[in-house]
């Protein structure tokens, strides 16, 4: 791998987390009503188009990685962004890593691979 | 608890599965690739392109409102089930083939997703009782 794939491989795991925690935090900021206003409440969270912006970056960044790269090769790339989520999700969120869900979350992320690479 | 996880879950699956399969009509209908006006024509007068969006769109508001409660770390790994059922789907509508390996890497996912399930269900238990 030269510089220029792994730069646009950190780019996309970059992208596909920080989207990921853009959506969490606007799904449960504070003032946020059920219902049908959900959705005008979340329209007016910044985070949402943050998150949007950074799936819409991430796809062009996908798309120049997978010319340089073979499919079968990128496929591992989503895996590792299942890990990076889960790490985020602990630290800004304290969501608890149980044994259980961390040996969820790992066979989740090598049957990714599996499928994916061979 | 239990019943809004299976329903969101369910549902993006479907959105996920249809918005994916209905890419591959619309690529398939529009074929060959190519860069020009001729290929835009192709894929916009395809409905499949139409059904895609609305896949995405579906698994927007689903997943918008799992994030409402579901911790986004192992959501997004549940989320992952995805390549099962379009797997599946492929298998049946495209003729994929099933190869060893992806039927162990579907094993592995599936096997990953009731370990989630059960974490669940495990951390439930223990909110109920403290």
């Amino acid at each position: 791998m030269n510089s220029l794939v792994l730069s646009l491989w950190a780019g996309n795991v970059f992208c596909d987390t920080l989207g990921q925690i853009a959506f969490k935090l606007a799904a449960i900021a504070p003032g946020n009503r059920d219902g049908m206003q959900y959705w005008l409440d979340l329209v007016r969270r910044p985070w949402l188009w943050v998150g949007v912006f950074a799936y819409v970056f991430e796809f062009l960044l996908w798309l120049a990685f997978l010319t340089l790269v073979p499919l079968s090769e990128g496929i591992l790339l989503g895996s590792v962004n299942i890990i990076a989520v889960m790490v985020v999700g602990r630290f800004l969120f304290r969501e608890r890593v149980t044994p259980l869900r961390l040996t969820g979350i790992l066979l989740v992320a090598a049957g990714v691979v599996v499928v994916g690479a061979f | 608890m239990r019943r809004f996880y299976l329903i969101g879950f369910t549902l993006l699956m479907l959105f996920d599965t249809l918005g994916q399969c209905s890419f591959k009509l619309t690529g398939i209908r529009a074929a060959p690739p190519e860069f020009s006006v001729d290929w835009l024509i192709r894929i916009f007068t395809t409905p499949w392109v139409y059904v895609a969006i609305a896949g995405y769109i579906g698994a927007f508001f689903t997943w918008m409102t799992l994030l409402k409660r579901a911790p986004v770390g192992p959501a997004f790994a549940a989320s992952h089930f995805e390549v099962v059922t379009v797997m599946v789907a492929s298998i049946w509508l495209f003729g994929e083939a099933i190869t060893l390996p992806r039927l162990a890497g579907a094993i592995l996912i599936v096997s990953g997703i009731v370990c989630l399930a059960l974490a669940e269900k495990q951390l439930a238990t223990k909110h109920d009782a403290a």
